[in-house]
């Protein structure tokens, strides 16, 4: 081939104040899978979006197999063969697999004068694609019938059905299993062979040094590194991204404290948490981790009782479980924060009663004790009348975790604290979970990313159909394999 | 401050300025909006449909909607006229505003506690209100065989220090109602329950109570208005207060509130009154044909929140 795929040159694009990209150059070519690393903010989202037709650069120039293209929408784009996955599938949940893969482009039949979808077709051409793909399930199920993992490959069906020539994927493993990130690995290599272009973008370096053939590091708006494969590795991208070299955060190894928790968050198996702890809950997806978490904040169907600080108490809600002093840190950060509203009514929200003098909230009080904890916990900008909808991820979680720091709770539960989050605010949060139970604090952590928990945490139970199946300790030394083998994944 | 920072400060003067420029635009076009008389009017007008649209705002930014207001302030202004020619005015008004109460007390319990949506729950309530105000009045204008109370009335027109009591009311209660929303935990978390009730729920807030509490607020309010109306109307009407409801709707939009909950302020609500009454009573001044008047109202509404979506979109 003698021109790229798809290429952008020079593109500049200005939001408002910020310069998201500068000038920067990216090509792929065909049957070519090129990755974008780069901390949050680094311009990656705004990137594909300019590729994908969603924003307009302010300069430059994007070409689609060699001419010059000037989308005005997503629709052009797709229409020049350029096909983007974000990470949240644009999928219609009520409609059936076969119609998502077909919308937008209904086969149809003539009945006399009508046009009228032709249903054999539809599934039959369903059935076609995501064969292509090694899944197999009915067409008629809906898609509200099926997990992320599998959603995700309807999506996938769905682009290699629209003939695309480019295609974009934004974290697409972000809520994958390690299986299921395979099967993904598998599709792409694929699509790969049959000369599609793909543009991958992801947190998880190890992934990238995988699969990618060429890398391009992106740096507050411009190209920081191009590097081809064998010619980067996970340490390398790290020092490219953020202009400094890594800093591995390792569990310190404290003396157990105070027994803080005692639940049996299965049923059956009694779990303890000490002041000075980090304890990982590892399991695979459905497994239940997260109704273990939930239940323990009184916010499941069935609450289990909890003993905190020795006093048992059943757990009507998590109003309840906040008063005995647990904190929590939701999967999700829309769960987790309300978007509309400021960074200050945000971390103020679970410390309202302490800050109440008859009957009105000490305001002043308040802007001290948000400042202290935006500074405590380096949110940035500095600015607590900011909506938390515009922060970015790893900054949206220290929020979350300020409200409870303000809050001054024994315990925290975390579900999935770094996921999709940068790097560098990833070591952040480790940091200030490490902190927080250094004080004397207890944290109950889970998270998909075994390597992560290894490094976390002090013991760490692995959790299989809703059950506690095994507890490991630092002591006997645990790693992401041992984690792996608990778990069954 | 930078530009961004300049910029979303006025956007946020938004209604106000609307107001400043639309009333500019009137006074240059008819030298009769500036008379005393008819700025008194607007004024005595807008009071009634602020107290209802700061009750709709409470909802609203919690998250709801409730389309039972108009009936609401009927049922109240006959309660209290006919409690109060039995009972005197004191037992009238609290009867009038605790019927509105009780009335936004089902609504809250219904869609808070049963999850029935907010849109059908007082569409329901609204039919329903309306056929109770008829079956005790026989449909008929409750006023006795003498009329109301001499002081019920002269609440109705009279003034004080030179302006209305009807005027006072909304005045009043705006300060009090800014501060309960603004400067009490209470207020922070109807703003939390609306912006995101499963964040605010994982934060220890009670969303059920608070989701309940909003229309209650908004049917008390309805009560006050039902209350203000058969003051002015000098009797309760059974038929009054029809289409409130849109109306303190379209306000509270006017005012920049979003019907996703969350956002939305009283004062700002109540500019969105005033605009409603204002371009009413323009378009009478400049003798528009009150079909057309219909038509104007309606595409304001919807340019107002076609601009607002607009806005947010940047």
């Amino acid at each position: 081939m003698t021109h790229p795929a798809a290429s952008v040159e020079g593109v500049g694009k200005r939001f408002g104040a910020t310069l998201a990209l500068d000038g920067v150059d990216f090509d792929v070519a065909f049957g070519e899978i090129h990755a974008i690393v780069g901390e949050n903010g680094a311009g990656k989202s705004t990137l594909i979006r300019i590729l994908g037709g969603v924003h307009r650069p302010d300069r430059g120039v994007v070409r689609v197999d060699g001419r010059e293209r000037h989308f005005a929408s997503p629709h052009d784009a797709i229409a020049a063969g350029v096909v983007t996955i974000p990470q949240e599938l644009r999928l219609v949940p009520a409609l059936s697999i076969a119609e998502n893969i077909a919308l937008g482009d209904l086969p149809v039949r003539r009945l006399g004068p009508l046009a009228v979808v032709d249903r054999a077709r539809m599934r039959a051409q369903a059935r076609a694609v995501l064969a292509e793909l090694d899944f197999d399930p009915d067409p008629d199920r809906t898609v509200a019938s099926l997990g992320f993992a599998e959603r995700q490959l309807v999506a996938i069906a769905k682009a290699l059905r629209r003939q695309c020539r480019v295609f974009v994927l934004d974290e697409p493993t972000a809520a994958l299993e390690r299986r299921e990130i395979a099967r993904l690995f598998a599709v792409l290599a694929r699509m790969k062979g049959k000369g599609t272009a793909i543009v991958y973008i992801s947190h998880r370096l190890d992934e990238v040094v995988a699969i990618a053939d060429r890398c391009t590091v992106l740096r507050d708006g411009r190209v920081a590194a191009v590097r081809a494969r064998g010619a980067f590795s996970v340490a390398d991208l790290v020092g490219a991204m953020t202009g400094r070299a890594m800093q591995e955060t390792v569990s310190a190894a404290a003396a157990p404290g105070e027994r803080l928790l005692e639940a049996r968050p299965d049923g059956v198996t009694t779990m303890r948490l000490r002041a000075g702890e980090v304890v990982g809950l590892a399991g695979l997806l459905g497994s239940g981790t997260d109704r273990m978490l939930r239940g323990l904040f009184g916010a499941a169907e069935a609450t289990t009782p909890v003993a905190v600080r020795g006093g048992e108490r059943r757990l009507r809600g998590p109003a309840d479980a906040i008063a005995a002093g647990i904190g929590m840190v939701p999967p999700e950060r829309s769960l987790g924060l309300v978007m509309n509203q400021s960074v200050r009514d945000n971390i103020l929200l679970p410390n309202l009663d302490a800050l109440t003098r008859i009957g009105w909230l000490d305001s002043r009080a308040g802007d001290r004790i948000v400042a202290e904890l935006i500074e405590l916990v380096d949110i940035r900008p500095r600015r607590p009348e900011l909506r938390a909808g515009a922060l970015s991820g790893g900054n949206q979680q220290k929020v979350i975790l300020a409200k409870w720091l303000g809050r001054r709770v024994a315990v925290l539960l975390l579900d999935e604290p770094t996921q999709g989050i940068d790097i560098a605010a990833k070591a952040q949060i480790h940091a200030l979970i490490r902190d927080f139970v250094a004080r004397g604090g207890g944290a109950l952590v889970h998270s998909s990313d075994l390597a992560e928990l290894a490094r976390l945490c002090d013991a760490v139970l692995a959790v299989r159909q809703g059950r506690i199946t095994a507890a490991l300790d630092r002591s006997m030394g645990f790693d992401e394999p041992k984690l792996r083998a608990a778990i069954g994944g | 401050m930078t530009m961004t920072a300049h910029r979303s400060a006025l956007a946020g003067q938004m209604p106000l300025i609307s107001l400043i420029v639309l009333c500019a635009v009137t006074a240059l076009l008819t030298d009769r909006f500036l008379s005393p008389l008819n700025l008194t009017n607007i004024l005595v007008q807008s009071s009634i449909m602020a107290v209802i649209a700061m009750g709709m705002t409470f909802v609203i930014v919690g998250g709801g909607f409730d389309l039972s207001v108009g009936s609401t302030a009927a049922l109240s202004g006959c309660v209290a006229a006919m409690v109060m020619l039995e009972a005197g005015i004191a037992a009238g008004v609290a009867a009038g505003i605790l019927a509105g109460a009780a009335v936004g007390l089902a609504n809250g319990l219904v869609i808070a506690f049963l999850n029935v949506n907010p849109f059908i729950t007082t569409l329901g309530t609204m039919v329903l209100v309306r056929g109770v105000v008829f079956l005790i009045t026989g449909g008929a204008p409750v006023s006795g065989e003498t009329g109301l109370p001499g002081e019920f009335v002269e609440f109705g027109s009279g003034r004080f220090l030179g302006i209305h009591y009807l005027v006072w009311v909304p005045a009043l209660l705006l300060a009090v109602l800014s501060f309960v929303m603004h400067a009490t935990p209470y207020g922070r978390r109807v703003y939390a329950t609306g912006g995101g009730r499963e964040a605010a729920y994982l934060s220890g807030v009670p969303v059920r109570r608070v989701i309940a509490s909003t229309y209650v607020w908004c049917g008390a309010l309805a009560g006050v208005a039902g209350v203000m109306l058969a003051a002015r109307l000098q009797s309760g009407q059974p038929t009054a207060g029809e289409f409130y409801e849109l109306t303190a709707i379209a306000a509270v939009v006017l005012g920049g509130a979003s019907l996703q909950g969350g956002e939305g302020t009283l004062y700002k609500s109540v500019i969105g009154v005033f605009i409603m009454i204002v371009l009413g009573n323009a378009l009478n001044l400049l003798n528009v044909d009150s079909y057309w008047q219909r038509v104007a109202v309606g595409a304001v509404i919807i340019a107002a929140a076609a601009a607002e979506r607009l806005r947010s979109r940047q």
